[in-house]
Formats: structure tokens, sequence, C-alpha cells
């Protein structure tokens, strides 16, 4: 779009072209990929739907063939009804008084017709039922002017409809199955459901009784007059609107005309029917559809829209979608429409309204379609309508990434997903006292109970919460011959997406005491919690604080409190679903204070006047640094220092022999020791030295320990030995071996001094944008080591994993907490197809089209060269490296790739049943060949030569006799499992699970096959017996293991052994 | 490392070893060493000495003392070598101008008290070691030195015999606290190593820059000569600037790429200027336009074959 002309440009951002939808080749390959799924998700209505035709006709002439039956009194009728045909009349609740004076009646129909997906062809394969709407107008003259109170019709229906049931049954007995069930879930309007009971059952045919056009005027109908006068009350409270009685009501009479406008739509707009297919699938992946459980905003809803949209919506009443849209941009139109609109703020709508605003005034979400004088979105709550508003945004911010990835998101990944959408679930159940919540509004009680207890929760959370979202209970159908099954009882699913900044605030301040009615208000609200309090600014305020985090996060405490308290629940009737936050969002202030550290280390640094070269850089590079280590940093023994990196300007003082440079180090490290020690009192320093294979590589470290305070690990860069190496891998002269050294010398100095200072950076500032990153990471680096993964995947890209989840959530919101943190991370991983796509997080937003091309190319160049994976595995590139293998070089191998992806698809599988949470952190030992359990107490001797002090009955004694111990080089498991992998690199493979995990796993290299070969063998082998072959020695491997571990190790299981 | 076994070779023998049980793994093994003369002769010593594959990973040369003790005798070993020992050649320290040099000139013939302090000072330079007592490869081989030729013939019998008399020599027996033990103390001492103290690291600093200063002097001296004197042919070695050594490898390809840079620059001073450059831009941003489309095509095409279907998830 950069170079397109001046006049392009212009129209691209005129308001309502969608996203993308220019004619750019990305924007055709959406559209390829949009025609591709359309071929795929079809419908197939010639086999599935195989004499359906045949029935429907039956039913057809069977309804129309019905005696009419004379008005008889409706107890009367209900009576004799009832008694001869078995069948219960579905009559909504509350059923009709003995002596009602109204009478009932049965006549011909005045139509019968197919109506819906079926008609329009634009039902979908993964469609979770397969409904064939059939409905039976009933004629005019059955009702009369009144009918349209206190749910007359809706008797009058009812009974109109156990008529239809008892006639087909007659005739279909055999071959059909017959229920009742709520149309939508609305409790006004049951329906007569059937199915086949031979084939198998892939479809229903709904057979719905409504009324012809124009049955009562409008005027009766405005959403903001009432029509429910229960008990003959004509008390104001009595009379208040019933805008969701009306508009049931009002739908019953709009069903050929809404048929009539999909048609035309159809008509006009060759997209339409293609775009009402991808509606479907859009909304289906993110769980909505006409069902009041469902949102209510569905398929039907949605071609609605568009339909509208095709001849309205614009400020001045233009048509907001032009018929020559292809079906892909037709639905990005709407979504974005979609996203765009409030619905709560203010009613919109299409079409000239002939009387006053007011008149359609409600609460909830309105989409006035003045034509039919109707609100569209009659079935939706405020939080289904928030709920699909968010949605729609998320689904835009993808559009405007790169072209095909937007694919995914849009249309392929399930959205309607709780766990991964919400960062905390509640189950409600429905309380018993029944009365509370009834409302002149038929409503039902679920939907009375759930928008008091959305109120409540939206005033307790406050600003805690972005979203509060409620999901009621399906209802289920039931047989004839029985009473409807009311959700009496049940229970109500919340979900909560946090505001990350104040969700886990200890402190609520509410008004302050001079503002008494507010306070009394809030005293109200919140009952016994709200307390009186004087703060420092001199004001007196009602406020709350809340526990710590030590049992359950804030959010949780808040729901149980005001659920018990507004509503009298117990913690039994209220369970929350969400992995308990061992991971606190308040450890932040830890890194903090190691920050603040590491900031008085490059003080005490620069004021270093004696060093022989000026100091250019102090970077750290350790992940305490970067708000991204597992284990809080902390200044207790044994003392763990942080890794932190110097540069020096350039200088030509180095010398261009690597082994001189690396002992040049050594002498620089030694000089910055002393004048450090001489330079404070307070700091000791010890030079230690690396595990270093060959003398080029860098051989020792400094650690400068403050006392009582934290300890940090430095290392010096020299320029003039990347130069070197540099200089060898490109001398030809120089024989292949020795290149390939340098190469990988280069590549380890580059991540140590390049790559990982930036790395730090980025993910530290990140960390502070976003505050569920850093427990994110946390929490995601602790199910890595739980799974014994950690010690084969680099602790750096687990944090780009889990940067990547955050900087690219769609279909989603950006994570909130830790746990959906984690899950996205879960997500990434388990959908990602790593032998066949590199992954690219651009956390710079820097990389440009060509880079990502290039770098596309050199993974498949990559693959090209090592098709079995030998050498690159994972492929990762990122804004400051477009290499790609800086943090996978040394892991993870395929096997544990492999592995990775297999355990995150668990997760994903677990969550998504809400299956129980602790098992995510509960690794299974089953599958490895060796089990090797350390001994905690050996570990613990060892550490406590470094200060780790038992608790010292006298507190004085133990701290003094731990003034000059040395830093911890590296934690006893880590160095034991490093020997190990060192002595036996082709035999074992080694899992173990970092610092704290006492239990080293391994699993025997599947390729060393016999051999007959003595010499240069790869591990230990034994005699077969069988002439001269070999096997490995797995016995004698194992004993030696344990003779290196000896008392270190307890025990050594061997699969199968007992 | 031993050559590949040709067929005159002598086979390996297999010395079983006996490996007592552990509390943390009750289960008695035992190891298999494989033997034989040595066949790569250089010296004298490799005359009589064995080669030795497979040596347990925790072997040291008490191991190895006590266990040809109890096959053949007190007496008859004298040394062991383990393969990685062997194997880690040491990185040049030459300066890089001394070893440019070297080419240009011929031994010299050094005094034996100059070699010993030579010798003296490289290993006062060496890196301390972080292990009281280094593990080995698995697998891995090691040499054996015995005292004569003749022991070696005594060795190979023995260990013929325990093919029947099976009574294998136990590992580790007899060994006591001559090898300083594995396991936790093992760790405690490492932990400690790591560490070797601020003031031996200076020495060992100190040291290694003493040899290399050195180094680097002579080599400065012999560039001095060598630009002076003719050589055998009466050609005088030309020297760059006549003050140091001949040009830098790194130098040259400096100057190349500034050079290169030089000409990209004239070049670029000259695009986007004339309107059939433009086009051809133009026409060149089409075709990457195109291929993005391909690319993604391609991608598609992928995802289709992968999923076969594309299909919404459930």
């Amino acid at each position: 779009m950069e170079n397109s002309s001046a006049k392009r440009r212009k129209l691209g951002n005129g308001p309502f072209v969608p996203v993308g939808t220019s004619s750019t080749p990305a924007a055709s390959a959406f559209a390829d990929a949009t025609e591709e799924l359309l071929l795929d998700v079809q419908q197939d209505y010639a086999k599935p739907f195989d004499g359906v035709d045949d029935i429907l006709g039956q039913f057809k002439t069977t309804i129309e063939a019905l005696e009419p039956q004379g008005p008889a009194l409706i107890s009367d009728a209900t009576a004799k009804f009832e008694k001869a045909k078995g069948i219960r009349v579905p009559y909504p609740s509350p059923r009709p008084a003995k002596d009602s004076p109204y009478k009932l009646a049965f006549a011909k129909p005045a139509q019968v017709n197919v109506v819906g997906s079926y008609v329009t062809k634009t039902m979908i394969r993964t469609q979770a039922t397969h409904a064939i709407d059939m409905i039976v107008v009933m004629p005019a003259d059955l009702f009369q002017d009144k009918d349209f109170r206190d749910l007359r019709y809706f008797y009058k229906r009812s009974f109109y409809l156990a008529w239809i049931c008892a006639g087909l049954k007659k005739h279909f007995k055999e071959s059909m199955e017959f229920n009742f069930q709520f149309l939508h879930g609305n409790e006004l309007l049951p329906v007569l459901v059937t199915q086949p009971t031979k084939t198998s059952r892939k479809y229903a045919i709904r057979v719905i009784p409504c009324a012809p056009e124009n049955l009562f005027p409008t005027s009766k109908l405005w959403p903001t007059s009432n029509s429910v006068r229960r008990n003959g009350n004509d008390s104001k409270e009595a009379q208040a609107p019933t805008p969701f009685y009306n508009a049931t009501l009002k739908a019953e009479s709009l069903y050929q005309s809404y048929l009539r406008l999909l048609h035309s739509a159809g008509k006009t707009c060759p997209g339409f029917k293609d775009a009402c297919i991808l509606g479907r699938v859009w909304l289906q992946q993110r769980g909505f559809g006409s069902d009041i459980s469902q949102g209510g905003f569905g398929s039907f809803e949605f071609s609605v829209l568009v339909a509208l949209l095709l001849s309205g919506g614009g400020r001045k009443g233009e048509p907001l979608l032009a018929k020559s849209l292809g079906s892909s941009q037709m639905v990005r139109a709407a979504i974005q429409y979609l996203a765009n609109t409030n619905f709560q703020k203010k009613p919109l709508v299409f079409g000239t309204h002939p009387s006053d605003p007011d008149a359609m005034r409600q609460d909830g979400p309105v989409l006035y379609d003045a034509t039919r004088n109707m609100n569209l979105l009659w079935k939706m709550t405020p939080w289904s309508a928030n709920l699909l508003q968010q949605f729609a945004k998320w689904s835009l911010a993808g559009l405007k990434d790169n072209s095909l990835d937007q694919f995914d998101p849009l249309f392929i990944i399930k959205v309607h997903d709780k766990s991964q959408i919400y960062d905390l679930q509640a189950n409600v159940s429905l309380p018993s006292a029944a009365e509370t919540f009834q409302s002149q509004d038929c409503h039902g009680r679920t939907w009375n109970f759930s928008e008091k207890l959305y109120q409540v929760l939206k005033k307790a959370l406050g600003e805690r919460a972005f979203l509060i979202s409620i999901y009621m209970p399906n209802m289920a159908s039931w047989a004839v011959s029985t009473a409807p099954t009311l959700a009496q009882s049940g229970s109500v699913a919340v979900g909560v997406i946090y505001e990350p900044t104040s969700a886990f605030r200890r402190m609520d301040l509410g008004p302050e005491a001079e503002q008494k009615k507010e306070a009394a208000k809030y005293q109200e609200f919140w009952g016994e919690k709200s307390e009186l309090r004087r703060f420092q600014d001199g004001g007196i305020r009602e406020c709350i604080e809340w526990a710590k985090e030590s049992s359950a996060s804030i959010p949780k405490q808040i729901i149980r409190y005001i659920t018990q308290l507004h509503f009298g629940l117990d913690d039994q009737s209220v369970s929350l679903y969400g992995a308990e936050a061992s991971i606190s969002p308040s450890d932040t202030q830890y890194f903090e204070v190691a920050k603040e550290a590491f900031r008085t280390l490059e003080h005490d640094l620069r004021e270093l006047q004696d060093l022989p070269l000026h100091i250019n850089q102090i970077a750290g590079i350790g992940p305490e640094l970067r708000y991204a280590s597992l284990k809080l940093p902390s200044t207790e023994k044994p003392i763990q220092p942080m890794e932190v990196v110097i540069s020096f300007e350039a200088s030509g003082k180095w010398t261009d022999n690597l082994v001189a440079n690396q002992k040049l180090k050594i002498a620089f490290l030694l000089k910055i020791g002393s004048s450090l020690e001489e330079f404070k009192e307070e700091i000791k320093t010890h030079l230690g030295l690396d595990k270093a294979v060959n003398e080029t590589h860098n051989l020792a470290f400094l650690d400068v320990v403050y006392e009582d305070g934290f300890a940090f690990r430095l290392r010096v860069r020299s320029d003039a030995e990347e130069r070197e190496l540099e200089m060898q891998t490109r001398n030809k002269q120089l024989d292949r071996h020795t290149q390939a050294e340098a190469a990988a010398s280069l590549a380890i100095i580059r991540r140590l001094y390049t790559n990982l200072p930036l790395h730090t950076q980025t993910v530290s500032s990140w960390c502070t944008r976003l505050p569920a990153l850093s427990p994110a990471i946390r929490f995601t680096k602790r199910w890595f080591a739980c799974h014994k993964l950690a010690s084969h995947i680099n602790e750096e890209l687990i944090e780009l994993l889990v940067l990547q989840a955050f900087l690219k959530p769609f279909p989603w919101r950006t994570p909130t907490s830790a746990f959906t943190g984690f899950l996205r991370t879960m997500h990434l991983i388990s959908r990602w197809d790593w032998p066949e796509e590199p992954l690219v997080v651009d956390h710079s937003d820097s990389i440009t089209a060509e880079e990502r091309s290039a770098i596309f190319a050199r993974f498949r160049e990559c693959r090209k060269l090592d098709p079995r994976f030998n050498r690159t595995v994972l492929f990762v590139a990122d804004s400051h490296d477009t290499g790609g293998t800086t943090f996978t070089r040394d892991g993870p191998s395929r096997v544990v790739a492999n592995q990775m992806v297999k355990l995150a698809r668990s997760v994903c599988e677990l969550v998504r049943a809400n299956g129980d949470l602790k098992l995510l952190l509960q690794p299974s030992l089953k599958h490895y060949d060796v089990v090797i359990t350390l001994n905690p107490k050996a570990l613990k001797a060892i550490l406590r030569e470094h200060g780790a002090s038992k608790q010292s009955y006298y507190k004085n004694l133990g701290e003094r006799s731990t003034a000059a111990v040395l830093p911890l080089a590296e934690s006893p498991a880590a160095t034991l499992l490093q020997d190990l992998r060192t002595q036996y690199s082709s035999a074992l493979v080694f899992f173990h699970g970092g610092q704290d995990d006492h239990v080293i796993t391994a699993l025997w290299n599947p390729e060393l096959d016999q051999r007959t070969r003595k010499v240069e063998m790869p591990a230990s082998f034994k005699p077969t017996g069988n002439g001269d072959t070999l096997e490995i020695d797995r016995a004698s491997i194992l004993a030696e293991i344990a003779r290196i571990g000896g008392d270190m190790i307890e025990k050594i299981k061997v699969k199968g052994a007992s | 490392m031993a050559e590949q076994p040709s067929s005159s070779q002598e086979e390996f023998l297999t010395l079983p070893i006996s490996i007592p049980p552990l509390p943390s793994f009750p289960v008695p093994t035992t190891h298999h060493i494989y033997l034989r003369r040595n066949a790569k002769v250089l010296t004298r010593d490799d005359k009589r000495s064995l080669y030795l594959v497979n040596a347990p990973v925790d072997s040291t040369e008490p191991h190895f003392r006590s266990l040809f003790t109890s096959l053949v005798g007190a007496g008859k070993f004298e040394a062991v070598t383990f393969e990685c020992d062997a194997k880690t050649t040491k990185s040049s320290i030459e300066p890089a101008q001394a070893l440019r040099l070297a080419s240009h000139q011929k031994k010299r013939k050094r005094e034996e008290e100059e070699e010993a302090q030579r010798i003296r000072d490289e290993v006062a330079a060496e890196m301390p070691s972080t292990w009281s007592r280094p593990l080995h490869r698995s697998g891995g081989s090691a040499v054996v030195l015995l005292a004569d030729e003749r022991s070696v013939d005594i060795v190979l019998k023995a260990v013929k015999k325990l093919q029947k008399t099976k009574q294998y020599p136990v590992w580790g027996e007899g060994v006591g606290d001559k090898a300083p033990a594995l396991g936790s103390s093992w760790l405690k001492a490492h932990n400690k190593l790591v560490y070797p103290g601020n003031a031996a690291m200076q020495a060992v600093v100190d040291a290694f820059f003493t040899v290399y200063n050195r180094k680097e002097a002579e080599a400065e001296r012999l560039a001095r000569e060598l630009r002076n004197e003719p050589d055998e042919d009466g050609f005088v070695t030309v020297t760059r600037g006549g003050r140091v050594a001949p040009a830098r490898m790194d130098e040259a390809e400096e100057a190349k790429r500034k050079m290169l840079e030089r000409q990209e620059k004239r070049k670029d001073e000259t695009q986007n200027f004339y309107r059939w450059q433009l086009r051809e831009k133009k026409k060149a941003e089409q075709a990457a336009f195109l291929r993005e489309f391909e690319e993604d095509k391609n991608k598609l095409r992928a995802m289709r074959e992968k999923r076969r279907k594309v299909q919404p998830d459930t």
C-alpha cells in the first residue's frame, strides 16, 4: 500500500472499506483461502437429507388436513385434549388459570412453509444439529384484539401446537420421534421437534407455529409498552415495559417478512449466500448462536444484519455494503461494523423511524429495524452484546496483520474456549428461593438471575474487570407427554477478563464519609467489609482491604464474598475455576529490587578510575534482570549470582591470539575485582572458572558479591575475539574443521554478548508494558520444568514463545493473567507445525516484508540441507536476530520438540474439558527408561557448604558463620546432570527440571545398534554371546552412574523393573 | 587414537570385571574391557603397553593399578593414559606474528637450560583443574604402560585364563582412599575448585604473559633479522613498512571491503534518475508482488495438503 498512488490511498482511508480488502495479492490469497473453506464446509444436501422433502410434504398435507376444533373454554379444552391424546399442552409458565374466560380453537393454518437455512442452503457441515424449520401460520381469525396481553396469544399458540403434534403423531407414530423444545431457549415459544427414528439422526424438523403478518397493531408492541399485567395488579410498578415479551410477540409475525428480505438480498447480491455461510462459521467458532444461551446472535441475525447493511446503515441511510463485494469482503465489513458499533450506548436505527425515538428505548442492546419495527438483538443480553463486540474487535486486530496468517484466527481456530478467553471462571448455582427473580418481562428465571448477578459483579469488580460474561444453561427438549423442564435449578457460568493493571489491587476506595448518601449506599452494597479509614491525604473514606493473595486471588475473594452477601450463596454453590496463582503478579517488586541492585553495581563499576579501558556498556543478561526467572531473585544463601556482561571501548590492546585474549580477559576481571574491593568494603569478588572445553573459549567469570546483598557474575566482552573468529570463518585457507569450530564459537559469543543483552532489554521492557507477561513467563517456565523439558529448552526460547502469544493473541485479547498467558502459549505451541514453519517473533515491529521472506527462505534452505532435523530443529527468528537458531542451537532435539508439542496439546484438551488443573503440573515418569532419584539431604549438604543454613536456633550464630562463603557456581543437580550428559552423550538422553527437581530421568538412544567394531565405541558395550557382536551394556552404565552419584543418588529405577 | 584394526592385527581380548552392587542400584553387573597389544608403536614405551577400549567412566590410575595387581601380581603396572588426556591438543598460544614468521625461519636450537625454564613457565601458566577426579567418556579408550614387554604377554595370558576360571577381578577393590571419592564430596570439592582464588589466578595469568611476551619479543627480533639477512639463495624478505611484519590478511580484506563500498556508493548515486530506471524499479516491485502472491498460494496449497480439508476446529 505504501507505493500506491494518492488516489488509491484516499480511497483506502475511506470510512467503510474494510481492512485488507484492497486488491493486493495478499487479499486475493485470503479470498482464495475462503473459497477453499466454503467448498469444505458446504453442507451436502443430497445424501444426509435424503427423503426429507418427502417427509416435509407429508407433514404439510397432514397439518393442512387436520380437522378444525370448535372454540371451547381453556380449562375444558385442555383437560379434554390431554386426556384424549396423551399429550401435555406445553403452556408457558404460569399455566393459564382454571377460571380463565378465553376460548381455544384449532383451524386450518393459513400457510405451511419451510424456512431458514435449509431453504437458503446456508447450512454448514460442522453445525451441532441440522434443523429444518417449518412454520405453520395460524389463521388470524383464531385471535382477538386483546390477545397480545397477558400471554393469551402464547396460550393459544401452545394449544395449536399441541393439536398439530397430536395430528402428526397419529400419522408418523412409527417413523418419527416427537419432542417439545423452547425455540431459542425462549420460554414463551414451545416448538415441536421431530427426528426420524430409523435413520441415524443427522437432522431434526422443527414445527413452529407463528402468527400471520400484522396480527397485532404495532402501537401496542413498542418496546416501551407493557403487555403483561399479572394478578390484575394495576400499580405503576406492574406497568413496567415488557420489551422482551413484546419483541417475542412481534417476531411471531415477521417470519415471512424476514424470509423475503433474505431472499431478495440473495437475489441482488451474488456474494450474499456465501457471506452468510462464512458468518455462520465465524459465529460458530465463537460459540454464538440464535439461542439465548448462546448469546442470541446467530446466523439468522447475521444474515439479516448483512442484508440490512446492503440497503442502509450509513449516516444518511446510504448502504454500507456494495452489492458487488465478494463474500469474504462482506464478512469482514460486517465484522468491522460489529466492532465499531456499540449497540448498548445508543439504539441503532435502520431506516427512518416514524414516531419519536424514545418509543424504542430499552435496556440492553438495540439494533432497530424500522421497516419491521423490530429490535434485531432482542434475544441478546448486555454481556453477550459486549462479548460479540469484543470478538469482532479482536478479529479485526488480527486482520491488520500479514495476509494468510489472519485466516486461521478468523475462521479455523475454535475461539469459544472459556479457559482461553477468561482469566477467571465461576459456576454459580441458582439460589433456590424462586420468587426473588420474578420480573414483569418474561425472560425466565435464569435470565433474571443472570442479569442481577451481572449487575452485582460488575459493580463489585469495577475496574478490575475488563469484561464479565455469563453463560446460561442450554434448555433441553422434553417428551410431549410430560411437563416442560423449566430451568428451576442448574447453574450459570461466569467468565471474567481482568484489567491487568488494577485486577489485583488490594485496596478498594469508596466515597468520602462526608458524602453521606453515597457512603450509605456503598455500605449497603459491600456490607460489613466496608470500613471507614483515614488516609494520608487527610481524607476519611469508606474502603475495603482484601486479604493477601495467599489462598485465593483477590478477584476470587470478591466473587465469593459478594455472591454470599447478595444471593446467600455458599462456597459449594459457587465453584471457581482457574489455576491458583502460586505465582503472584505482585512478585514484580522482587525483580525491581534486583534491578535496583544491578544499577548500583553499574554505578560502582563506572566509578572505577583505574581500569585500563573505558567501560562502554554494562548489560544484565540473567533472567532475574528481565522479570523472567522462575525463582525470585533473593539475597539468601547460597548466593546465586545474576549474569552480567561488560564491554569496553574498542582497543588495539587485545592480542591477535585467541588463547592470549582469554587470559587477558581474566587479567581484566582480576583488575576489576581488586578495584571494586578497594572501592567499597562491602564488596567481595571471587574469580571462578567456566566450563571451557577448549582454551579458546571463555575461561573465567568474576563473581561480585555485595555483603548481605545480591551477587553478580561478570564476563568481559572482547571485540578482538569476535573479529578474529569472524575472520577464521571466512578464511578459505583454514581447514573445514577449524572453520566449523570458529563458527560455533562465534555463535556462542554472539549469543552471550550481543543477543542476550538485547533480549534482556526487550523482555524487560515488554514486562513493564504488559503486567501479565512476567507471571505468564514464569508459570510457563514452571510447566516446562515440571515436565522435565527445561534441561533441553533454553529459557530465552520459552520467553520468546510467551511473548509471541502476547503479541499475537488473535483471535483473543492480549492475555491478562498468568494462567491465560500460559494457556495461549500452550495453544501457540500446540498449533506450531515446527517442521514446516518457522516462528517469527517481531517484538519491535521492525521486520519488513523482505526480511520476512528472507527468513522463510533461510528456513527452507535449512530444512533442505538437514531434512532429518539433525542440526536445526526449531527455527525461531526475532527482531534482533533473524538467523533463527540463536536460542535453539543447543536444543531441543527432534524427540523433545515433538514431546513438547504433544504435551501442549494435552494441556489444551485438559482445560477445554475443564479438567483438574492440578494435573497440569504433574509429570508422568512412566515413559522414561531410567528414573534417577537424587537424595535431597545430600544435595542440601552441598548447599550448606555455601551458607544455606539449616534454620539455626540461634539466629545470630547462623548468620555469622556464613560471612565468607563462596557463591554457588551452579546447583549440584545441574552439575551432576551436565557431567552425565558429557560422559553418556550418545547412549542416554537426560531430562531434568532445573534446580529444585530431585529426579533426573533418561531415555536410551534407540539408534545405538549392535556392532562388531571395538574401537571408537560410542558408549559401553558388552558381548552378546552371539559371535563377535556387541550390544550396549545398560546395566554397567547404570552401575557407573550409581558410582558417580555416590551418596547423592538415592535410587535408580529401570522401566519395567519393580 | 589407535588406527583401524587390520586383519593382521591381534584380536581384542575381553576382560570382564565384576562390579559390586550399590544401595542405589543393587544389581551386580559385569563390565567388559577390551584390550590388546598396542598396535601403534612409535616409541620404545609403546612396545610394553596395552591398548584398552571401554574403560569405565570412573577409572583412575589406582583403579587400574589394583586391577592389574589382582590379575598378575604387583610390580607389572606402571602408568595409564586416558583417551581424553591424550586427545586435548593444545591451542596455539603463539602470537599471530610469530606464526606467520615461523614459515620463514629454520628451527633454532635451544639450550637445554633454556628449554627447561620454558617448560616450567608453561606449566605455571596452565589453568587449574576444577575436578578432583576427572571422569572419562563412556566407551573411551586408554593406554596402559606396563613394566616391560614380558609383562604384556603375562597380562594377555592371564586375561585369556579368566575365560575359563570365571574368577573376574572386582572393580575398585583395594583402591581405598587412593582415589578421591565421587558423590557429594566430589561435587563439594568441585564447587571449591571452581574458585581457585584471585591471587592464584593472578599468578597463572602472570606466568602466561611472561611466556607470551617472550614469544612476542622473539618474533619481533626475528622479523628484524629476516629483514636484514639474506636467506640461503641470497634473497632478503620484504616486509611491510620495513618495521613490523608482512601485511596481515585482515588488513588486506579491510582494504578490499572499502574498495567495494566505494564502488557501491558510486553506483547508488546514478540510481533513480532516468525514467527507465524508475520503470525498471516498478517492474521489479510488481514482480516481487506477484512472487509474494505465489508464495501465499503455495502456502495455501501446503496447508491444504497437510490438513486435506480447510475445516474449522471443533
